[in-house]
């Protein structure tokens, strides 16, 4: 007898709620704004930067809006320890985001997987007896990922690192007198000096490593819409999240013969 | 009475008839006669028409000099109209100092040097019938006119070694603002720094604009500026002789001198850093005087530094921290950068500032920073750079091995 399956391949899923999303377009906007008024005096030398500030009426504006955009950035991520503390969803969430050692387990199996390297070794008949005993270094398949996978992990728990050492660091820069009355001035050298590195640090991520995954990724190409939208359909979640997937269905499975 | 009116008369005519030679020079209003028309013209066309009343209120006029003291070989001739042209005016007959002067000149060398160059004499300054004393508004010489008197030559005529518009400079400066704008006739004009009869070559080690010379000259105005100048380093060696040590001109400028709150100045806030950084950012003049290079690139690496390189006027520029007509060495217990006074020089803008501000460095070269701990800022940017490198590395291994699987798949399975 034919029923229907647990899980449809059109069902659709609630991957990020409305708050979820605020809170990253909150993310978005502060993050842009502060790279823009923020970089350019990081590559002081490079004259074309100069064009962004033609003007010291301009330059006054540029910090005026970096300490706006950071005061946002502070209440969104105050909003979001909140929202991970004290709602169910979040808390759910958080607890999948908590890093263990299987994701770098995965890190590991993914990209040698995607090298294949070990598996032209053994058509080429080299080690063909250790890879025919131990199987696991061939990499035949890709590493089953959860609700998040290691790379999303490591995006959430950078820009937790980054938000504390800019919100620390740029805390100090902009109450300049406190700081100096606090440590002497090398401390302070070596908080503006964190400020600039971390900020270009954190730039390159998102241009990089963000931007592919979400964007330019092809299988996602030209752009994963769940940032809009925060649905999923059953079939994503079964090819790119199947351990959440498997957990889903499992539940399913046990209610129905309960 | 009636008598003795006619033995006048008499007496008179019989003078006039005598021709005595005693009498025999020609009054103003005789030249005036002719010279008074003013249509009257040389065979060459130039005219010849001298203005009586300009005359009369000239220097020359009100001291009732008559024509033919300066127009002397005019004083015995008989026949009218007189032979042209005459004889150059010699001024040196009563103005001797000023002749004197005049010989030891630029312009009187000019003359000596041959017929090609241009010559200048008296007149081209102070013109001819009219010459005013230089408290005479209309005066060529009058502070307000005279720089407009001096371009007259140093406009076109004669080529400056600085290039053409050097001397027309002068007239966008805060000093000629001074004079035309606010009439302040005490600011500095051509004669003021360069002299007027003696005015010699800036090569000439006696010119008043000489660098041996040009801290006295702009100290006659500046007084109190010279004082703090000459207690600085700057000074100390200006007055040993030490010819790279900046004088005046070096940061200021020279015809084109602004005011420091001028978006133009040499010395802006913002531009004073590249100022200062011609010397002190000059590898042959450390080695050679024992300071520190990399002024400039460190303090643009500083907040200091890099907003107001976009054009912030509120930050620290060098002068800011150093001084600048006095500025000393740390070591000197007067020393604005002297550590005990830090907290007071920092305070200027940070107020509050503590003595914490002397613990470090402003500019930090790592290789030359004695206390570890103040390189800690540069340990830490190379951890940052160790980092990003590698997480970038990582990234890029990463994005490299997803799409190289994805293009075997699609060459595997289509």
């Amino acid at each position: 007898m034919d029923r229907p399956p647990l899980i449809r391949d059109d069902e659709i899923f609630l991957r990020m709620n409305l708050a979820e999303r605020i809170q990253h377009y909150l993310l978005i906007s502060t993050f842009f704004l502060l790279m823009i008024t923020g970089l350019p005096l990081f590559f002081y030398e490079f004259k074309a930067f100069k064009w962004f500030f033609p003007t010291e009426q301009v330059f006054y504006v540029r910090g005026i809006i970096h300490r706006v955009a950071a005061v946002v950035l502070i209440i969104n991520l105050v909003w979001h320890i909140f929202y991970a503390t004290c709602t169910a969803r979040g808390r759910n969430n958080f607890k999948e985001m908590i890093p263990k050692p299987r994701d770098i387990k995965d890190a590991f199996e993914l990209f040698w997987h995607n090298v294949g390297f070990t598996r032209l070794l053994y058509r080429l008949g080299i080690f063909k007896k250790f890879f025919e005993t131990h199987p696991y270094w061939l990499f035949k398949d890709q590493p089953l990922f959860g609700r998040y996978n290691f790379i999303e992990k490591f995006e959430y728990w950078a820009v937790g690192w980054g938000s504390v050492v800019m919100i620390v660091s740029g805390f100090f820069m902009w109450n300049v007198e406190l700081s100096l009355r606090l440590f002497p001035l090398w401390v302070h050298d070596v908080i503006v000096m964190a400020h600039g590195y971390e900020a270009l640090l954190a730039f390159l991520a998102v241009i990089i490593w963000h931007m592919y995954n979400v964007h330019l990724n092809p299988e996602v190409f030209p752009m994963s819409k769940i940032w809009l939208n925060g649905k999923i359909t059953g079939k994503e979640l079964r090819l790119l999240h199947p351990l959440e997937y498997r957990k889903i269905y499992e539940e399913r499975e046990k209610s129905l013969s309960s | 009475m009636a008598k003795s009116r006619t033995a006048l008369l008499a007496a008179a005519v019989l003078f006039l008839f005598l021709d005595l030679p005693f009498l025999s020079s020609q009054s103003n209003d005789d030249c005036l006669t002719c010279h008074g028309d003013s249509s009257l013209k040389s065979e060459a066309g130039k005219s010849l028409f001298v203005d009586a009343e300009k005359f009369q209120s000239s220097g020359h006029g009100r001291a009732e000099v008559s024509c033919v003291s300066c127009h002397a070989d005019l004083a015995k001739t008989k026949d009218f109209p007189h032979s042209s042209p005459l004889k150059p005016v010699a001024c040196s007959q009563c103005h001797k100092t000023a002749a004197l002067e005049f010989q030891r000149s630029v312009h009187y060398s000019a003359q000596e040097t041959g017929p090609n160059t241009v010559t200048v004499n008296c007149q081209d300054c102070h013109g001819t019938h009219d010459i005013r004393g230089k408290a005479d508004f209309d005066s060529t010489i009058f502070p307000i006119n005279l720089p407009t008197t001096c371009e007259k030559c140093h406009l076109e005529k004669v080529a400056a070694k600085k290039g053409p518009g050097f001397i027309g400079q002068y007239k966008e400066s805060v000093h000629f603002k001074a004079l035309e704008k606010s009439g302040l006739t005490m600011s500095a004009n051509c004669s003021n720094c360069h002299g007027a009869h003696d005015i010699k070559k800036v090569s000439d080690p006696l010119a008043l604009v000489a660098r041996r010379n040009i801290i006295q000259t702009c100290g006659l105005c500046h007084v109190g500026i010279q004082r703090d100048y000459l207690e600085g380093v700057h000074g100390k060696d200006y007055v040993k002789g030490v010819k790279d040590v900046p004088v005046c001109t070096d940061c200021h400028s020279e015809h084109d001198i602004l005011s420091p709150r001028d978006l133009n100045s040499t010395v802006y806030t913002t531009k004073v850093a590249e100022v200062c950084s011609r010397c002190h950012d000059n590898m042959i003049l450390s080695r050679q005087y024992g300071f520190l290079t990399s002024r400039l690139k460190t303090y643009n690496q500083t907040f200091h530094g890099t907003a107001s390189k976009f054009g912030e006027t509120r930050v620290a520029n060098c002068a800011s921290c150093h001084g600048f007509h006095g500025i000393r060495p740390s070591s000197d217990p007067k020393s604005s950068i002297n550590p005990e006074n830090l907290p007071k020089t920092c305070g200027k803008c940070h107020p509050g500032a503590s003595r914490h501000f002397a613990e470090g460095q402003i500019h930090v070269i790592p290789e030359e920073v004695v206390t570890a701990k103040y390189k800690s800022a540069y340990l830490v940017k190379n951890i940052y750079i160790i980092a990003i490198a590698g997480i970038i590395s990582v990234f890029l291994l990463f994005i490299a091995a997803d799409l190289f699987r994805r293009a075997i798949r699609k060459i595997k399975h289509g």
